[in-house]
């Protein structure tokens, strides 16, 4: 799951000064799950610019929508034909920059400003909590690691640690709540009897299977450009 | 039945007190109305289904509360007494909600009889439009309620006040004329399109022992009705009641309070197999009356002609193989008792001499009549009550009453006879124990009868009603099951696991998407109050929609000239011992007090969004009064409230409102006590307040 955070308030309220009539839009999914942008957040933001230009004696409307995803043009078309229909002038997206993007390619001379920054690929370690697990780079590596991703999870990204931080299990960029990738990996491997795995150093990682590999695509022939 | 609770459609899954109720009285609905201080809802509820809860709020055997799904928890709720409490509290507007029939039919109907059942069907077919007249052979309306029930269960009133209504939809009434007698049955034939028979078991029956003829030896029901009009018998010192049942039990209590030293009550049943309800024979006993087990009647004892005693021999069982009443004795083992005077309560059956002569069958002293179409033996003569189904309650007797208006009113419309169709119940089914291990006890609230040195001097009714604080908080005991939490249909669920991590029950689970099963869920509210997707309801619950509910209070009050600092009061409802609070505002006091005021059953189910809309809406603070300290009934509840509006407060910051505008307070002692306190204080700081809102439009940001 993609994990976003809420953008400070005043940021928000600050891309919204010169815009009179603005919707806010919810993502149910990804941003619904870690509790930052889906239909209860899409209240609360919206209850909250209306307190505050209300405060000011300003008149603005903020209106509310939520789609089940941002990421897929049939669930934003309704917003778009609202937006337009209403004359809305802005759009706040509180779905990941994925969302944002998505709109941003369809709503013509209508600005959209991100609600969230977005964060990781993560889990949910406990209610309230989640933890970065994955970082997309696009060549997975983890068979060799017992399952538990360096790339992610090591604050240096490390391919063949520890490095001399870890100390007591612990990361030193963070100990109070970071492990280190490389003793989880070790003990891991130790539990499946692998630890074998660590004598094959792993190769320096061509990286154009992520980002640097320019603006990634995926296809699915099967359905690809289909009549 | 003929009419069912607008809040039960077909297809539910009832509430298990509802579905043990025989006229299904939405059972859960008016316990919760009576929470919300709103007795006169509650007493529509009641209404809606039966003519008489006046009545079954002193003597209903209460089949509901034997089902209610807390005594898992702790025991049931008192639901007899908070249907008196109701009844007691509303005269004034049951009077006033009286109504005659809104058309007249074609269609006359005698109904032969004034019992609970007769008067059911009575008042339905009136409503409905058809002349009805009912026959009752005695002087008064009511039958055995009338007549039967002693006064110390029954006052007089209590019955008068269920009877007034249904005189009110313009049933008529020919009391003291015995159908047989007075006017004979082919008379009544020719002068209306249907009958009902609904005479009851009014006789007693006799005993052939020797000795039965002796003085002294008194049948029951004429005891009783001799009771219930003033005439009390000669009884001497010794009286020994025969019979195991609650109309036994009712004689030996009557007989006790007419001075006698000693009254037995002998029955052929071991205390356990008695028919009488337990509390029943517990009441008895604490009246001094003593209970002889298993023996059966062998002979009554004469003296000149008189009873000097009654000899008894073992009884060794009562019913056979199939539960059929067979009794066995060992004749070898006898005992006998001195007693003055000995009351036979031993079964009733019905006076059916008047129909001698007629075309009715009767088949060994019973009516022969159907059941399922409640028709006898002759087109447009039908049955109900205790004389087609046997000795049973009061509220059964109601029950089919209203059956037998349907079935009537079909033949009058149709000329055909209706077969009704055999009721198949669904219910929510039993409150898990692993839930209920993980609800918090809570007392139940009884009211102590009399003393029974005291009970025994008299008629006085012996139990006192509920005061409202009393009734207020039982009513609050009640699970409101059946109620929970649901998804809403629109609702984005996206199984993010929230629910299922704050229910404090283990209930709520996520297949594919939230699932939060009836049958578990306790209704605290939590999972919706915190659902990121806005989309759990409490079905059935008028506590969602807070901020509908905010607008529309405010729409209709001047918002501009409401007294500031302009406080919106999100209370425990829980915590009120009166409807000082319950009852809504007037525009008036809002805008004069500057506290608004909105009840919640437990301020825990407020959501974030909650907490801030009362801003957007022009309030200046917002005050939660919760409960008094671990008062909640939801374990778990009081700390994620906290936390929420811990997160209220940043945000409030962040949008240049101010976290003390938001506040949360306990009541101390009272709601009435301590409430208006904390409004005060709230209103006397002077943290700055906001700026003046106005009422906005959704989306306006003023």
């Amino acid at each position: 799951m993609i994990v976003a955070d809420p953008k400070p308030f005043g940021q928000v309220k600050g891309y919204l000064e010169n815009f009179e009539k603005i919707l806010i839009v919810g993502c149910g999914t990804c941003t619904t799950v870690c509790l930052s942008g889906g239909e209860a957040e899409t209240q609360i933001l919206a209850s909250g610019l209306r307190i505050a230009f209300g405060k000011e004696g300003r008149s603005k409307t903020v209106l509310e929508a939520c789609v089940q995803r941002q990421c897929d043009e049939e669930f934003i078309l309704p917003i778009l034909s609202r937006v337009e229909e209403e004359q809305i002038d802005a759009v706040v997206s509180l779905a990941c920059g994925v969302g944002v993007n998505f709109f941003a390619d369809r709503l013509g001379k209508v600005p959209i400003f991100p609600g969230l920054d977005t964060t990781f690929y993560g889990a949910g370690m406990e209610p309230g909590l989640w933890a970065e697990m994955c970082a997309g780079c696009g060549d997975c590596i983890t068979a060799h690691t017992g399952g538990i991703c360096p790339i992610a999870r090591c604050s240096k990204h490390l391919l063949n640690g520890p490095c001399g931080g870890s100390e007591r299990g612990k990361c030193e960029v963070d100990p109070v709540n970071t492990d280190c990738v490389w003793q989880l990996i070790y003990d891991r491997l130790k539990t499946l009897g692998k630890l074998d795995e660590l004598l094959n150093l792993l190769p320096a990682k061509d990286w154009r299977t992520a980002s640097d590999g320019g603006v990634r695509r995926s296809v699915r022939e099967h359905l690809y450009r289909l009549k | 039945m003929d009419k069912e609770s607008s809040q039960i459609s077909a297809g539910d899954e009832l509430a298990t007190c509802t579905a043990a109720c025989p006229v299904l009285t939405d059972t859960r609905e008016y316990v919760q109305r009576v929470s919300r201080g709103d007795y006169e809802g509650a007493l529509d509820v009641l209404l809606e289904v039966n003519p008489f809860p006046s009545v079954c709020g002193r003597i209903c055997h209460h089949p509901c509360e034997s089902e209610c799904r807390r005594k898992e928890i702790d025991s049931a709720v008192s639901l007899r007494m908070l249907k008196r409490f109701v009844v007691e509290n509303t005269k004034e507007y049951r009077a006033s909600r009286r109504k005659k029939p809104a058309e007249s039919r074609e269609g006359r109907v005698a109904v032969i009889g004034s019992g609970p059942s007769g008067l059911t069907a009575a008042l339905d077919l009136a409503l409905r439009g058809y002349r009805v007249t009912v026959y009752e052979k005695d002087s008064v309306l009511g039958g055995m309620l009338a007549h039967a029930i002693p006064r110390y269960r029954l006052p007089a009133e209590a019955l008068a006040d269920d009877i007034a209504d249904i005189l009110a939809s313009g049933v008529q009434v020919r009391t003291g004329c015995e159908v047989g007698k007075d006017i004979t049955f082919d008379d009544l034939r020719k002068e209306n399109d249907a009958i009902l028979i609904a005479i009851g078991l009014a006789q007693s029956h006799s005993l052939p022992i020797p000795g039965i003829d002796s003085k002294g030896v008194i049948l029951g029901i004429p005891f009783l009705w001799d009771m219930a009009n003033g005439l009390y018998p000669e009884l001497g010192d010794r009286v020994l009641v025969v019979g195991g049942g609650n109309v036994a039990i009712d004689m030996a209590r009557s007989a006790k309070r007419l001075g006698p030293s000693k009254v037995y009550l002998a029955c052929l049943e071991k205390r356990e197999e008695m028919p009488a309800w337990k509390w029943e024979i517990e009441e008895a006993e604490e009246e001094g009356i003593e209970i002889l087990n298993s023996w059966g009647p062998k002979a009554i004892l004469e003296k000149d002609g008189k009873v000097s005693g009654i000899e008894f021999k073992r009884c060794t069982s009562v019913f056979d193989d199939q539960r059929r009443f067979s009794p066995r004795y060992d004749e070898s083992e006898t005992t006998s008792v001195e007693v003055d005077s000995v009351i036979l309560a031993i079964g009733q059956k019905a006076d059916l001499d008047f129909l001698t002569k007629t075309p009715v069958a009767v088949d060994r002293g019973r009516l022969n009549c159907n059941r399922a179409s409640m028709t006898t033996s002759e087109r447009g003569v039908f049955a109900c009550g205790e004389v087609m189904t046997g000795p049973g309650s009061a509220i059964q007797a109601v029950a089919t009453g209203h059956e037998a208006a349907k079935v009537i009113s079909h033949f009058l419309e149709t000329g055909e006879t209706l077969e009704l169709p055999q009721k198949t119940l669904t219910t929510i089914g039993d409150l898990p124990p692993a839930t209920a291990a993980l609800a918090k006890q809570f007392e139940r609230v009884e009211v102590s009868l009399l003393d029974p040195a005291e009970r025994i001097k008299g008629f006085s009714p012996i139990e006192p009603g509920y005061k409202e604080s009393e009734a207020l908080a039982e009513s609050r005991r009640c699970l409101a099951c059946a109620t929970g939490a649901c998804l809403k249909p629109e609702a984005l669920c996206a199984g993010c696991l929230t629910c299922v991590r704050v229910c404090p029950f283990g209930v709520a689970r996520v297949d594919r998407t939230a699932v939060m099963p009836a049958r578990q869920c306790q209704t605290c509210g939590l999972c919706a109050a915190e659902c990121p997707a806005a989309g759990i309801a409490l079905s059935r619950f008028a506590t969602n929609g807070m901020k509908d509910a905010l607008k529309a209070i405010l729409s209709r009050s001047d918002a501009a000239n409401i007294a500031r600092p302009f406080v919106v009061s999100y209370c425990c409802l829980n915590e009120t011992t009166s409807r000082k609070y319950l009852q809504g505002q007037t525009e008036e006091e809002i805008v004069q007090s500057g506290v608004l005021r909105v009840m919640i059953p437990c301020v825990a189910r407020l959501s974030s969004i909650d907490l801030l809309s009362p801003f957007e809406l022009g309030a200046d603070k917002v005050a939660v009064i919760a409960c008094a300290e671990n008062g909640c009934f939801y374990t778990g509840a009081e700390e994620l409230l906290v936390r929420r509006i811990d997160r209220a407060k940043k945000f409030l910051d962040e949008i240049g409102v101010g976290r003390d505008h938001v506040q949360l307070f306990r009541t101390d002692g009272s709601a009435e006590e301590s409430w208006p306190r904390i409004w005060e204080e709230l209103r006397a700081d002077e943290a700055k307040t906001a700026a003046p809102g106005e009422l906005v439009k959704e989306g306006d940001s003023r």
